[in-house]
């Protein structure tokens, strides 16, 4: 017996049709920020390189200080399970500029989309009810009760920003909440909302805390005032899909300078979601597949059941 | 699905030194993985945040159960396409597959960072239905359970041909019930890798700022399915030939040829499939490089069982498709490897390579999954013996000798 031309082909033709589904049916909406998304504003050209924000959010989340092997203080160098948030500087010949590294808050996070039962998910928008949480804000919490430590989170990050507690036999992800325990309900907007600590207390306003609208009004108010300061672009405001923290740099720095990444406006979460969800259907298509293999192997194997029976009673 | 011989088990000594040997290797590696239980990832792993997942994900999971896909391709062959003779091949395949994928789970569980937390798993309104990896994740843990169930007709005949009547009519009264539900469980049994081996390409779709452009693309899922389907027919080849050697079990070269040139056809399309990727606007990325270089070879290694697939001289000769055979399993397999991790990059400045603790955690799993294959084949009847001229066959005799 041979596997004929035409079983093939037959294969060939199924697997086609489902491409062609694939590339017809849109399985996911573009996402936007929502109106009371918030965010933070960090602007290169004010930072003086301070850290200050760097130990407030140390404190603040109580995490360790990180010391040399002498137990010394020693200042971090990257964002790690005990630093969320970190300042780093990029020099070229005399020119140089400071950029500050934390959670991005993408408006369409990449981390969101792989976390398996929504560990990692946007305010008030969990796999679980949290009565606390308020929908809309945007920041994306962790939840390690749902946390299985797949670690998926940091492959699909493409600021590398989740970071897992290698040392510890029962670890966990670190990563920047926004200050979100911070939240005051008392006063009004956004600080009943979170209330980042580097934001507080930074003595230059370099990096500022709001609603991302506002920011980013903010983000080209500034570009316009003064052209000539800044590069005349605003990370964060498409890359990726958008991100809740937006960046302003110097003029002759690019954010690439900087280590930021170059993102295209669709977000990854986007694009992998498009793909990989499309073939399926809502869920159609391995139902109906089931069912056809199922019917299929069932009347073949009655028909060898009845073949069988028929020469048992010949013999 | 008659007029095949019958399977049998192989019996003979369980505890023989191949048997010790293997599981000494995984006593070592139990050793490993009480430590990354007590200590954490970190001192037994050279894993970091930005190579998280070091070698066990690629290897233990993405290549083993691409091994383990046998099961499924076999699968295809012999109910869908409704060629019977394949149905030698099914049990070894099955077993070969359940083994591989159990492995496969078990070494997530190794992997996970708060493994205690998985039984939410259990739970669906908790899916993140968006997520690749849970897909893959119950996909997976069901068809670990779908193919124990496929090999429970061999655990049932032992059962049934047991002295005691009692569970002689246990073993009849199962064995037929079971019987009735194979159409269904065999239809799940096939759904269920073509999703979730797609999945496994599908996972690294969201990770294209940090993957090769030569590698990443939206063809992912399909490239991954078909790479799962070389790789198990090749497994199903380099298997039987073992085990002909071994315990002379049955081995039908002309099958296996024909099978094989299935396989020809499946890494010729792997080659067309990639090639078009590149030329649809990715051929500048292809330079004076290891990463093109790299890809160049892998492309060598699927054409070269491919084309040696189709020669007349393989298809007659017990060796020469082994060799092919074996170059197939390994061509998906680096293929597989490098996806995940040799073109990986999440941003400059980090390294990887495994660590001691970390291989010797995916060597004892291979090694226990080679037990367990040895100890089942012995004890229940899942493969064919050849029959000698006396009509007696060998293989109990050759294996007490063992």
């Amino acid at each position: 017996m041979i596997i004929s031309r035409r079983s093939l082909l037959k294969g060939a033709a199924a697997t086609g049709t489902v491409t062609a589904l694939a590339r017809c049916s849109h399985a996911r909406e573009r996402s936007g920020a929502l109106p009371e998304a918030v965010g933070m504003l960090y602007d290169s050209t004010r930072c003086i390189g301070c850290r200050a924000c760097v130990t407030k959010c140390k404190e603040v989340n109580g995490l360790p200080f990180d010391r040399d092997a002498s137990g010394i203080y020693d200042t971090p160098t990257d964002l790690s399970s005990t630093t969320k948030n970190i300042i780093k500087v990029f020099r070229n010949g005399d020119n140089h500029a400071f950029v500050k590294q934390q959670c991005m808050h993408c408006v369409d996070p990449a981390c969101v989309s792989v976390c398996m039962m929504g560990a990692l998910h946007k305010e008030g928008s969990g796999k679980r009810n949290y009565p606390t949480e308020r929908k809309g804000t945007g920041i994306v919490l962790y939840d390690k009760g749902t946390c299985v430590g797949c670690r998926y989170c940091q492959i699909a990050c493409p600021f590398n920003v989740p970071k897992f507690q290698w040392q510890e036999a029962f670890p966990v992800i670190a990563k920047c909440e926004m200050c979100w325990h911070r939240r005051d309900p008392s006063q009004g907007e956004p600080f009943a909302i979170a209330n980042p600590a580097c934001c507080e207390v930074c003595p230059r306003e370099a990096v500022i805390f709001g609603m991302r609208a506002s920011l980013l009004a903010e983000a080209k108010r500034r570009i316009v005032a003064d052209p000539k300061r800044y590069n005349g672009r605003i990370y964060g405001e498409r890359e990726g899909g958008g991100t809740q923290v937006l960046y302003l740099a110097p003029a002759g720095v690019s954010f690439k300078d900087l280590g930021m990444p170059d993102l295209p406006a669709e977000s990854s979460a986007h694009f992998s979601e498009s793909v990989s969800h499309a073939p399926y259907l809502y869920g159609i298509t391995p139902v109906a597949l089931y069912a056809a293999m199922a019917f299929v192997l069932r009347r073949r194997k009655k028909r060898d059941d009845r073949l069988q029976r028929g020469g048992e009673t010949k013999r | 699905m008659i007029g095949y011989g019958e399977p049998q088990a192989i019996g003979g000594k369980l505890l023989a030194r191949p048997m010790k040997t293997l599981l000494a290797i995984f006593a070592v590696s139990l050793g490993v993985m009480w430590y990354r239980f007590s200590a954490g990832l970190g001192p037994v792993s050279n894993m970091t945040d930005g190579f998280t997942w070091g070698i066990w994900e690629p290897v233990n999971v993405v290549v083993f159960t691409g091994i383990g896909a046998g099961a499924y391709g076999v699968g295809l062959l012999c109910y869908l396409l409704n060629k019977g003779r394949y149905h030698g091949l099914v049990r070894p395949a099955v077993l070969a597959g359940a083994i591989c994928y159990s492995l496969g789970a078990a070494s997530i569980v190794v992997a996970l960072g708060r493994y205690w937390n998985s039984y939410w798993l259990g739970v669906p309104t908790l899916w993140n239905l968006s997520s690749a990896l849970l897909e893959v994740a119950i996909c997976v843990l069901t068809y670990v359970m779908v193919l124990w169930v496929e090999m429970l007709p061999s655990f049932l005949a032992r059962i049934s041909a047991s002295p005691s009547a009692r569970w002689k009519t246990f073993g009849k009264k199962w064995g037929g019930r079971l019987q009735q539900a194979m159409p269904y469980i065999i239809a799940l049994a096939i759904l269920l890798p073509t999703m979730h081996q797609s999945s496994l390409g599908g996972l690294l779709l969201i990770a294209g700022p940090k993957i090769h452009p030569l590698w990443h693309t939206a063809l992912l899922p399909t490239l991954f399915l078909i790479s799962c389907l070389s790789m198990g027919f090749g497994a199903v080849v380099v298997l039987i030939t073992i085990l002909k050697l071994t315990w002379n079990v049955e081995h039908d070269q002309r099958l296996l040829a024909e099978m094989s040139r299935v396989n020809a056809y499946l890494l010729i399309a792997l080659v067309v499939l990639r090639i078009g990727d590149i030329t649809a606007g990715k051929l500048w990325y292809v330079g004076w490089d290891l990463i093109s270089l790299l890809f160049f070879v892998e492309l060598a290694l699927f054409l070269t069982p491919a084309l040696l697939f189709l020669s007349h001289r393989v298809k007659r000769s017990r060796g020469r498709l082994f060799g092919a055979s074996l170059l197939a399993v390994a061509a998906g397999a680096v293929y597989r490897v490098d996806a995940y991790l040799s073109v990986y990059r999440p941003a400059p400045g980090w390294n990887y390579w495994p660590s001691i603790g970390e291989m010797t955690v995916t060597v004892g799993m291979a090694a226990l999954g080679i037990a367990v294959f040895i100890l089942i084949s012995r004890m229940f009847p899942v493969l064919v013996v050849e029959e000698t001229a006396t009509g007696r066959p060998r293989a109990s005799e050759s294996a007490a000798s063992r």
